[in-house]
């Protein structure tokens, strides 16, 4: 046995498999991103203890997610806000952490998608299980899961073959995603969720920008819009909406943050066309949003209410392009501004 | 740390560099071992390693006044206190709750209105391993079948041994004390073996448990619903197929990192699902927790010694305990019972059928073992009774309209893998992975070296924690 010769063999073959690998996804369009995991979260939860009065921290699912830009508001602020908000996720297990487990006497503005903030306060249930385990996940995570994820962000950035989002299965190329896309007929008989791809930018403080192939290529655009009409018409049933036990779970927490001196805003970001409609047959505004106003007296800003919010580019119906996610934000500081509830902007 | 994460490829280089470097002499890097031992620990939950080092102190104390004491009574005092700290950990930390659980539901049945809040204490990661591993050193040093540890570094690294202190193997002080008391250093063809050793673990835990087998048995295991045959089966095979990938996966890894550094530590597994029978399993299947058992605790409770009904006695208890260790939970009791059975009807059949094994009466017989084996993992992976009754009875095609979880492409998935798994140990059964390597051609073991090599590096493990660390 010349296990020198076989070693040499296998780095060699090894290497040029990984190479030829990575070239094969690059020349598919993949490119490196950073991975939109729950250590990336954790890293900017624990930002949360750092924060003073003046600061912003984000909740809330994809739209605020995708609609506020967390650049544009630091350069317009002086502030860069801790964006905590995930795809599908209900607000309030994070805005429970912020109300309950921190100090944090800033400003909390709360992206507010009535389907999923006003769905349900069951823990097992995906919109709130999925933050719930981020926010356990920030609390349980070892000194060895934070050296890794360092170790791991410089391979992110540069290979390819890490491109990986989570539940994005389509779009993902590590070994068990490409697995999960292989279908041999549909012997459940379930429904088939379409291929789901990837279609923001996220930075290192999770910021996500919108592809802008979603403006360009409109069969791209299609597909994402075909998982969104999949998730509230196809799908399983989803069970009705818990406004009494939403409302109430989130108010007790608002009670806490308020007390402290610090703000909590409601915002509406915007949804299009047959979103929209789903939507608001779902949860229509006046017994959902309107009322949630009303009983909880705070700020808030529903983008049907203001003309600047009108006419802007939604490719996929439920998420801003990226130019137009800089003209919300800047819209919106702007609202706030008047509305005196931004006290720092940098032009002051 | 986990061996599948990429914190632990830079602790094993730094660690090899000053393993390797002039710089250290052989005290010097055993106490650099000890050091990274305790690092590699920590990184998990620091305040533990004071349990570690409660355990250190106390058999190392306890093994010197046995080996030097003669007073009998004295002598198994000092055994005592060693067997109360390390079973009282274990009590505490890993069955704290499950008996207060079983204590209120008893005190309930009684009519006693009995209400207590869970504990909910912290298991530490590798907690069974450890104080198995310490215990035997001083039954063995009160039985005067070893000599205890000739400085306190050698001991408190063979406590601590980063390698397998989570997870096994259970090495015997004899086996591993002995190998630090000169300078130790591997070869480059054990050096290259070690790290072959590595990779094939790490292609086992992170390709073929995680990336393969994985998803399919938690789907099945996670149905709300009594399920289809083909759907039960694919998620116990699955099972079957994760553990021990998860497992073996686990035990090559140390071994071939201990190998490495130049120390030699025994096997743990050796093909178990090519078993002729449940005595061939044990010999076969985490061998250190099996001859452990065996050694201290069916042999204590009188083994064969007593006569067959003792035995059968003796046999169950071990099975049942044995399984208690896996985990603080009465489907891990019923696992062992099952194995218990198993051996039990083993030995009874034995006495009335003599076959002469051959090829193909030994495949069916395997084949047989292997079937059995798997209705025992559908407890052990159940969270519940009713979730391992409901999948049984899938199993013998009770719920012929059952629920369909998975896809066509799962199910062939599973049987392929699972298919091939039982070929290779069939064929391994009679040997042994270095005598294989030493047949085959140097180019051969390159390329299957390098494939596993990408394999794993384009399943980017998002570092899935090891099955056994649990227990």
């Amino acid at each position: 046995m010349n296990l020198k010769q076989s070693f040499i063999i296998a780095f060699v073959l090894g290497m040029v498999a990984i190479a030829s690998w990575e070239a094969y996804w690059r020349s598919q369009g993949k490119t490196p991103t950073i991975q939109d995991d729950e250590a990336l979260w954790a890293q900017q939860r624990a930002r949360v203890d750092q924060l003073t009065q003046d600061d912003y921290i984000f909740t809330g699912s994809s739209r605020i997610h995708f609609d506020l830009q967390l650049d544009l508001w630091e350069s317009l602020t002086g502030k860069l806000p801790v964006q905590l908000a995930m795809g599908g996720a209900s607000p309030l297990p994070v805005f429970r952490d912020i109300a309950r487990n921190t100090d944090f006497n800033g400003t909390v503005i709360v992206g507010i998608t009535p389907p999923l903030f006003f769905s349900t306060t069951f823990p097992q249930a995906p919109p709130i299980s999925g933050p719930q385990e981020r926010v356990d996940h920030f609390y349980d995570r070892t000194y060895a899961q934070r050296f890794n994820h360092a170790l791991s962000k410089p391979l992110q950035r540069n290979l390819a073959t890490m491109h990986s989002y989570e539940d994005m299965l389509a779009g993902n190329v590590d070994l068990k995603s490409l697995l999960q896309t292989v279908k041999w007929g549909n012997r459940t008989g379930r429904p088939q969720m379409p291929p789901f791809y990837e279609f923001g930018e996220l930075s290192e403080v999770r910021n996500v920008r919108m592809l802008d192939r979603m403006e360009t290529d409109p069969a791209f655009a299609q597909s994402v819009k075909d998982v969104w009409m999949f998730c509230l018409t196809g799908g399983p049933n989803m069970p009705p909406p818990d406004k009494k036990g939403t409302m109430a779970f989130f108010l007790e927490d608002v009670a806490l943050i308020t007390q402290r001196g610090g703000k909590v805003i409601l915002l509406r970001c915007p949804s299009a066309m047959e979103f929209r409609e789903i939507e608001s047959k779902i949860t229509p505004r006046p017994q959902f949003w309107d009322e949630l106003v009303q009983v909880s007296g705070l700020p808030a800003y529903h983008f049907e209410d203001y003309p600047q919010f009108q006419g802007l580019n939604l490719p996929e119906l439920s998420h801003l392009s990226g130019p137009d996610a800089d003209v919300f934000t800047r819209e919106f500081i702007q609202l706030l501004e008047k509305d005196q509830l931004i006290a720092n902007r940098k032009s002051n | 740390m986990l061996f599948n994460s990429l914190g632990f490829i830079v602790f094993l280089a730094v660690v090899l560099t000053l393993y390797y470097t002039p710089l250290l002499n052989w005290t010097g890097k055993k106490l650099m071992l000890l050091l990274a031992s305790y690092v590699f620990y920590g990184l998990w939950n620091p305040p533990l390693i004071l349990l570690l080092w409660i355990s250190t102190m106390v058999d190392w104390t306890a093994g010197n006044q046995l080996a030097k004491e003669e007073r009998p009574r004295v002598r198994k005092l000092w055994l005592l206190l060693s067997l109360v700290v390390n079973l009282g950990f274990l009590a505490f930390f890993k069955y704290g709750d499950f008996l207060l659980e079983n204590f209120t539901a008893m005190a309930n049945g009684i009519g006693w209105d009995f209400k207590a809040r869970p504990m909910d204490i912290i298991l530490p990661m590798g907690i069974s391993f450890y104080t198995f591993q310490t215990m035997s050193y001083t039954i063995d040093i009160y039985k005067r079948k070893t000599q205890p540890a000739r400085t306190f570094l050698d001991f408190a690294l063979y406590v601590t041994f980063f390698p397998q202190l989570v997870a096994g193997p259970i090495v015997r002080a004899k086996e591993l004390v002995t190998q630090f008391y000169e300078a130790k250093k591997a070869n480059a063809q054990q050096f290259l073996w070690g790290l072959f050793l590595l990779t094939l673990g790490l292609f086992q835990k992170v390709v073929l448990a995680d990336t393969l087998l994985a998803s399919t048995s938690d789907t099945v295991f996670g149905a709300k619903n009594a399920l289809n045959f083909w759907d039960a089966w694919s998620g116990t095979l699955a099972f079957s197929g994760q553990i021990f990938f998860d497992f073996a996966g686990y035990s090559t890894c140390a071994i071939g990192i201990a190998l490495m550094l130049g120390i030699v530590l025994p096997d743990n597994f050796m093909y178990p699902y090519a078993s002729i029978g449940f005595s061939d399993l044990w010999k076969r299947w985490h061998i250190s927790l099996s001859t452990w058992l065996r050694d201290y605790l069916y042999i204590p409770l009188g083994g064969n010694r007593y006569g067959i009904t003792r035995m059968y006695v003796a046999l169950m208890l071990t099975m049942l305990l044995g399984g208690l260790w896996h985990g603080a939970a009465w489907t891990f009791v019923v696992w062992g019972a099952l194995h218990g059975l198993y051996l039990v009807g083993e030995r009874l059949l034995k006495k009335v059928i003599i076959i002469k094994i051959n090829v193909f009466n030994g495949i069916l017989l395997a084949l047989l073992t292997y079937t059995l084996v798997n209705f025992s993992w559908v407890f052990f992976r159940a969270r519940t009774f009713e979730t391992a009754k409901t999948m049984v009875a899938s199993m013998f095609y009770m719920h012929g309209d059952g629920a369909k979880v998975l896809g066509t492409f799962d199910i062939v998935k599973v049987f392929t893998v699972i298919g091939l798994l039982f070929i290779c140990h069939w064929v391994m059964r009679s040997t042994s992975l270095k005598a294989v390597s030493l047949k085959t051609k140097p180019l051969a073991l390159g390329l299957v070296w390098g494939i596993m090599f990408f394999l794993i590096a384009i399943s980017q493990s998002g570092g899935e924690q090891f099955i056994y660390f649990q227990f």
